[in-house]
């Protein structure tokens, strides 16, 4: 099983580095994917977005559409994509610990 | 070729660990074994099946066509020849007594170490068509319910809506009628027609494209509004084209969407479809979905976006701004070049469109899978690091060219070129024909006579 270590805490992920356990999902994490997805810093924004998608995830065991966060977040869509340049599906979804969607990503 | 083919120590040593298959093969009886692989093996193969497994010379041409053979230093497992002795033939000459344990190698061998490709096929002197061996393998495996989960996840989403990544109808119309006000930032009164009876062509996509890629509609409603089309899109299910059932061995169900999808076009009595940038869909749809419906061809003209750009920007409808300047290299994508001869169309276009333009060997119809497809990539996390293994001949291939850029006109090859240029740190940047057109085109809109 691989692992990610920040700060002292072990996180078990996946091959693709996403986390396995939803549950174990804390700042460290955070702050594990920052480094991994090579964002500078976080900001409110990033929080937002985050606390969007699980939100979503924990209702309907799914990430939302982009469209969905765009919503809810009220970002556009490049705004986005400037925030996790690996998009809402890699970047965005991994950092909020969700699992990788499935589908041609 | 020897004749018992040992199992791979590096392979034993990380045994991946796939719920789906491990769920599927607890369920299992021996009785169920035997009478699901004597089924498909009697009931749904015919001459063509018996043809290739009693010509088969064990020549070994197919190997060194195979990348993942070659990635795998030259390991004798890895031959496509041997794919076939390690599955079905053993199915066949045991008479469908095997194991549980052979049949999780036989799960991994075709969904995971075959891209069902046919760069081997077309190296066969007898031209034995070793990915429809492979996917014999594979709907054995589906009727027996022993399918990797990710993939499976596909299909079921497939059979529910109609799409592969579980996209409901408002949330669909909702991410078209969003990017068409967005994409009124370049042009104040485009539109992304639904529905429009009797328009010229219908636009389908896949579905990562509204589920999280959406700035791709935006591009192709830009340009088809520069270049003054009559285009629709539909509201309802079969907009989206592609079809992992049809990888899964899920040939009801692929059926079933092939058919949504002639279904909307014939609907909206279009003249002709035009398909976003994928490979796997075209083929579900130009080569297999047609031929399970009972057709040659469909009736009605179906293309690639690579044949549709093409014809745009040769005919002077879009016309190029400023060619892009950065180095850029090709990706042939298996399924529309070796599978549609789509490749002196795409070179065409990439010199119009490119200032740089360095070609890969190898190329065009020999060109090596991006070691995603075949739905591969969507057999998902589990299956990354022996997928990242397998393409280290692909990386080397891409490495070789030098280029900044890859063009790569195919979702699944988009994703899969990603995650190796990722793994072996190659440092391209990937990019589709759409986005390539989108930023060096004129961003006006054609008028007859131009």
């Amino acid at each position: 099983m691989a692992t990610a270590e920040m700060n002292g805490a072990t996180f078990e992920i996946d091959e693709d580095g996403f986390l396995l356990d939803y549950g174990a999902f804390n700042e460290n994490w955070i702050e594990y994917v920052r480094g991994q997805e090579g964002i500078d810093e976080l900001n409110e924004e990033h929080t937002k977005v985050i606390e969007v998608l699980q939100d979503y995830y924990e209702k309907n065991g799914i990430a939302p559409m982009v469209r969905v966060l765009s919503k809810l977040t009220k970002f556009k869509l490049k705004h986005i994509y400037e925030l996790f340049p690996s998009g809402p599906g890699k970047g965005a979804c991994k950092m909020a610990g969700l699992p990788k969607p499935t589908g041609c990503v | 070729m020897q004749d018992t083919i040992d199992k791979d120590p590096e392979t034993i040593a990380k045994e991946v660990v796939d719920e789906g298959i491990e769920k599927g093969l607890a369920r299992l009886t021996p009785e169920i074994i035997t009478q699901t692989i004597n089924q498909v093996l009697t009931q749904e193969t015919g001459a063509r099946f018996k043809a290739y497994v009693e010509t088969c010379m064990r020549c070994g041409l197919c190997s060194d066509a195979c990348s993942i053979f070659l990635s795998n230093d030259r390991k004798p497992q890895y031959s496509p020849a041997a794919k076939v002795k390690q599955t079905i033939l053993e199915m066949i000459n045991k008479k469908g007594h095997v194991s549980k344990e052979f049949l999780k190698d036989a799960v991994r061998i075709s969904y995971t170490e075959c891209n069902v490709c046919k760069r081997c096929a077309m190296y066969c002197p007898f031209g034995i068509d070793i990915a429809y061996m492979m996917l014999t393998v594979r709907r054995i495996c589906h009727k027996l319910e022993i399918t990797p989960l990710y993939i499976q996840d596909t299909v079921n989403s497939h059979s529910a809506t109609m799409n592969q990544m579980w996209v409901k109808e408002d949330e669909w119309i909702d991410t078209l009628q969003w990017q068409e006000e967005d994409a009124r930032e370049d042009f104040e009164d485009l539109r992304i027609p639904l529905d429009k009876d009797g328009a010229d062509i219908m636009y389908s996509i896949i579905a990562p494209e509204p589920k999280f890629q959406a700035g791709l509609i935006y591009q192709t409603a830009v340009i088809m509004h520069a270049a003054g089309m009559n285009w629709t899109m539909p509201s309802f299910p079969g907009w989206d084209n592609s079809n992992m059932a049809m990888y899964t061995g899920d040939y009801e169900i692929s059926g079933r969407i092939a058919q949504a999808h002639y279904d909307a076009a014939a609907r909206l009595h279009v003249k002709k479809v035009v398909m976003g940038e994928c490979g796997h869909a075209f083929r579900s749809v130009y080569d297999v979905g047609n031929r399970w419906v009972g057709w040659e061809m469909p009736p009605f003209e179906l293309v690639h976006a690579i044949d549709f750009f093409h014809g745009l920007l040769t005919s002077g409808r879009i016309k190029v701004k400023e060619k892009y300047k950065k180095t850029v290299t090709l990706h042939d994508p298996c399924n529309i070049h070796r599978g549609r001869c789509l490749h002196n169309k795409a070179r065409e276009m990439v010199n119009i469109l490119c200032e740089n333009f360095i070609e890969m060997t190898p190329n065009k119809e020999h060109n090596y899978c991006c070691g995603a497809g075949g739905g591969v990539i969507n057999c998902g996390p589990p299956w990354k690091g022996t997928r990242m293994t397998n393409n280290r001949e692909k990386a080397e291939q891409l490495k070789r060219t030098g280029a900044e850029v890859l063009i790569a006109p195919c979702h699944n090859c988009h994703s899969g070129l990603e995650d190796i240029v990722h793994h072996y740190e190659l440092g391209m940047e990937i990019k589709f024909f759409g986005d390539i057109i989108y930023e060096v085109m004129e961003k006006t809109v054609f008028q007859k006579g131009d």
